[in-house]
C-alpha cells in the first residue's frame, strides 16, 4: 500500500460512533414495536419507516453520500426510487389474491 | 485518487462525479444490487399478502434474540470497516489490515450465528419447500431464499475484506481498494436492516 496519507474527507471516528449507537436504538425501537401487538399494516409501515431510516443514515455517513458530490446521489437515487416504483405495481394483483380467499 | 485525476487530466477532463472509477463502479453495482433485493423483497410481500396460512414461527427465543444478536454484530462490523478506511487514509498499513481483519472475524460470526437458525430450523423440518407448520410452503422458499442471497453476499464480503487486507500488507493496493470494499460491507448492512424486520420481526409470534 501507498505509505502517502491520502486526505481524508468525511466524518470523524467519534460521528461513526454515535451514528452506530443511533443505528442501535433504532433496531431496539423496531424489537419493541414488533411486540407492541399493532395491526399488520401499521406494523409494516413503522419497520418499513424505520427501515428507511437507517439506510438513510447510513448512505449519508457510513458510505459517505453525504460528502461525495451531489451529482452522485441526484443520480443515483432517484433511478433506484423509480425501480421500486414499477415493483410497486404488483400489489394490486396480490390483494386480489387475498381478496380471492374470501373471508 | 492520484492516478484517476492524472488519467483524468490526461484527457483534458474531470470526473463528472470527482471520484475514482472503481468507486464509481462500485457504486453501479450497488445501485443494480439494490434492485435484486428490492424485486425479492416484493416478490416476498406480493407471496405473504396472497398466501392464505402464512406462518409466524420466530420466537423470542431463540430466534428473534439470534437476530438481534446477528444486526449488531453486522452494524459493528461496518464501524471496524470505517475504522479501517480511516487507517488506510492515514497510511496506517499495520491498522488498516488489522481492522480489516476484525471486520471479517465479524462477518464470519454473523455467517456462523445464521448458519446456526438455519441448521435449527432444519431440525424443526423446515426447507425452502416443507413447513412443519402446516402452513404456506413459501414460507420455507422465501425465507431461505432471501437469508440464502444475503448470506451469499456476507460470505463473499468476508472473502474480498481477506484477500483486500492481504494485498494491502503486500503493498499492492490503496487506500481507494478498502474504501471501495468498505461501500460494499456497508451496503451488505444496510440491506440486512430491510431484511431483519421484514422478514423475522413481521414473522414473530
Amino acid at each position: 500500500m501507498t505509505t502517502t496519507p491520502q486526505p481524508r474527507h468525511g466524518p470523524t471516528m467519534q460521528v461513526y460512533v454515535m451514528v452506530w449507537i443511533g443505528l442501535v436504538c433504532i433496531v431496539g425501537a423496531e424489537v419493541l414495536l414488533a411486540y407492541a401487538h399493532l395491526r399488520t399494516g401499521v406494523l409494516l409501515a413503522c419497520l418499513l419507516a424505520l427501515a428507511l431510516v437507517e439506510a438513510g443514515v447510513g448512505l449519508l455517513f457510513f458510505m459517505h453520500l453525504k460528502y461525495e458530490r451531489a451529482r452522485l446521489a441526484w443520480w443515483l437515487i432517484p433511478v433506484l426510487l423509480f425501480v421500486f416504483l414499477l415493483m410497486d405495481h404488483l400489489w394490486p394483483d396480490a390483494f386480489r389474491l387475498a381478496a380471492m380467499r374470501g373471508p | 485518487m492520484a492516478e484517476s485525476v492524472m488519467t483524468a487530466h490526461a484527457a483534458g477532463e474531470e470526473s463528472p462525479f470527482g471520484i475514482q472509477s472503481k468507486k464509481l463502479a462500485i457504486w453501479l453495482f450497488i445501485a443494480a444490487d439494490s434492485a435484486t433485493f428490492g424485486a425479492i423483497l416484493f416478490a416476498y410481500g406480493f407471496l405473504r399478502v396472497g398466501a392464505a396460512d402464512w406462518s409466524r414461527p420466530f420466537a423470542f427465543l431463540p430466534s428473534i434474540l439470534n437476530g438481534i444478536v446477528m444486526t449488531v454484530v453486522l452494524l459493528t462490523s461496518s464501524l471496524t470497516m470505517l475504522a479501517a478506511v480511516a487507517a488506510a487514509q492515514r497510511g496506517d498499513t499495520a491498522k488498516t489490515v488489522r481492522w480489516m481483519g476484525i471486520t471479517a472475524l465479524l462477518g464470519a460470526t454473523f455467517a456462523a450465528l445464521h448458519l446456526r437458525e438455519w441448521f435449527n430450523m432444519f431440525h424443526e423440518g423446515w426447507s425452502p419447500s416443507k413447513n412443519p407448520l402446516g402452513g404456506s410452503a413459501q414460507f420455507g422458499a422465501t425465507f431461505f431464499g432471501i437469508t440464502g442471497l444475503h448470506l451469499l453476499h456476507v460470505t463473499c464480503g468476508v472473502l474480498a475484506i481477506l484477500v483486500i487486507a492481504l494485498l494491502v500488507r503486500r503493498g499492492k493496493l490503496t487506500a481507494g481498494h478498502v474504501e471501495t470494499t468498505g461501500l460494499y460491507w456497508h451496503f451488505v448492512d444496510l440491506v440486512w436492516m430491510f431484511v431483519f424486520p421484514l422478514v423475522y420481526l413481521m414473522n414473530a409470534r
